[in-house]
């Protein structure tokens, strides 16, 4: 081990509170650091030399809260502590964290107003064997058919995917303006649900490609899309992966208006 | 006016219902609501709703309580006081004979409480070897591994991958830490003093 990755391993026994943060000296680690600073010759001395400034930094951090410690009232010796609390038998210890403990209340219940919806809901619910219905398959004989046939028939695309995104990208600017948001539901929604699941998957592309931003508002439980007017195609960058609900009784209610 | 003082003292009432179905009964995995789940469900006013219900707790001996992520807040923001998370406590303590209703022996509670003292001691952050150690010196060695992973359990300590334990949300919620301490160190002085 190299003496900057010793003293790398010495910050790091602060952060797990093996030693306490004074322990460290610091003109002492600095003084390290800055002997192997000009002796960097490739990109991994240098990482490693940003690293025991990072974690001096951290020891840092964890002196300054100490001293916070140290001058809060809650602070005690922790000799001090140690000492009472071998001093204590079993039964005051007890008693003294009784005197300091306010356990928290909660109940698990089933309301009769849950009982209810459940009841509601398991009356709608349609049954396994008709849900889980398997598909019949029939014998076909095989066949040719043309590319504008497989077109047509929605089995190949009709143009690249590049520039269904960038058809898909300009549309959003249309819609919700050059920069512009628009509500999730008004976005991906469309006339049947099969659509709808189509220009949701198309919308999770164009956001794995920076044609689009997705925001969620967590106390209104909001999701906008949102218009990247300069679309990023690098394909060095690393792609988002987003997962996206299309959820069917969401679409109804949407359909509703 | 006084129709319309009724109206909303009646549109309180019906907040503080509220509140108390969402403080009380077990919504996720850990008890408690966030901030921001009681704003979206009480409405901008919560943090009044809140006081109104705390009130009304008061001569059940019960009380809201809250813990935030990060235990050095003195201060809260906006921001950080819908990120806390929200609880109902006892407000008053339990003698050991109600604790042992409610499932603790009596060297458990010992165990708890010197495990959370010595991280207090600690800046709130200990290797669990040591934190073992402590307890070894008067608890027998297989109670002490069993009692520090029941603690984990029960959301009163947290333990990293590197073997470090510190005071989880249970603890934050729960234990009037300055109180424990004084109560430790104070422990006989006026026996000495006398």
């Amino acid at each position: 081990m190299s003496e900057l990755e010793s003293v790398i391993s010495l910050c790091r026994m602060v952060q797990s509170g093996k030693i306490e943060p004074f322990d460290i000296d610091f003109e002492y680690v600095m003084g390290v650091i800055r002997k192997h600073y000009p002796g960097i010759k490739d990109v991994k001395d240098f990482c490693l030399d940003a690293e025991a400034l990072k974690e001096l930094s951290s020891v840092l951090d964890r002196q300054n809260k100490w001293i916070e410690h140290k001058s809060s009232t809650l602070y005690k010796d922790p000799f001090m502590l140690s000492q009472s609390l071998m001093r204590m038998d079993i039964g005051a210890v007890a008693d003294a964290f009784l005197k300091s403990w306010h356990p928290i209340v909660e109940m698990e219940q089933i309301s009769a107003r849950t009982l209810a919806e459940s009841l509601s809901y398991w009356g709608g619910l349609i049954p396994l064997d008709e849900r889980w219905q398997t598909e019949e398959v029939a014998e076909r004989e095989t066949g040719t058919a043309t590319l504008q046939q497989a077109r047509e028939r929605g089995l190949v695309l009709t143009e690249g995917f590049a520039e269904l995104l960038e058809g898909f990208w300009r549309e959003l600017g249309e819609r919700a303006g050059v920069g512009g948001a628009v509500e999730y539901w008004d976005w991906i929604g469309a006339e049947t649900y099969s659509d709808t699941v189509y220009r949701a998957y198309i919308t999770v592309f164009m956001v794995s490609h920076g044609y689009a931003n997705v925001t969620r508002d967590r106390i209104t439980e909001e999701t906008v899309i949102i218009h990247n007017p300069e679309p990023s195609r690098d394909p060095e960058r690393p792609k988002v992966s987003l997962p996206l609900m299309v959820d069917y009784e969401e679409w109804k209610l949407w359909r509703r208006g | 006016m006084a129709a319309r003082l009724t109206k909303a003292e009646r549109a309180y009432a019906r907040k503080v219902k509220d509140a108390v179905q969402l403080l009380f009964f077990t919504h996720h995995r850990l008890p408690g609501v966030r901030g921001w789940e009681l704003r979206k469900e009480l409405g901008s006013d919560w943090m009044n709703v809140l006081d109104v219900l705390d009130k009304q707790l008061k001569p059940l001996d019960l009380q809201v309580t809250r813990a935030f992520d990060e235990p050095d807040i003195v201060e809260p923001t906006g921001a950080q006081l819908q990120d806390a998370r929200y609880y109902v406590t006892l407000r008053g303590t339990v003698d050991q004979k109600a604790a042992k209703t409610i499932g603790w022996r009596i060297d458990d509670i010992a165990g708890l409480a010197v495990s959370v003292a010595y991280l207090i001691s600690k800046q709130g952050k200990s290797p669990r070897a040591d934190v073992e150690r402590v307890l070894e010196e008067k608890l027998p060695g297989w109670r002490v591994k069993l009692n520090v992973d029941r603690y984990i359990q029960q959301g009163y300590l947290g333990e990293d991958e590197q073997g470090v334990m510190y005071l989880d949300w249970r603890s934050r919620a729960e234990i009037d830490t300055k109180k424990l301490v004084d109560l430790v160190v104070g422990f006989g002085k006026k026996d000495r003093e006398a």
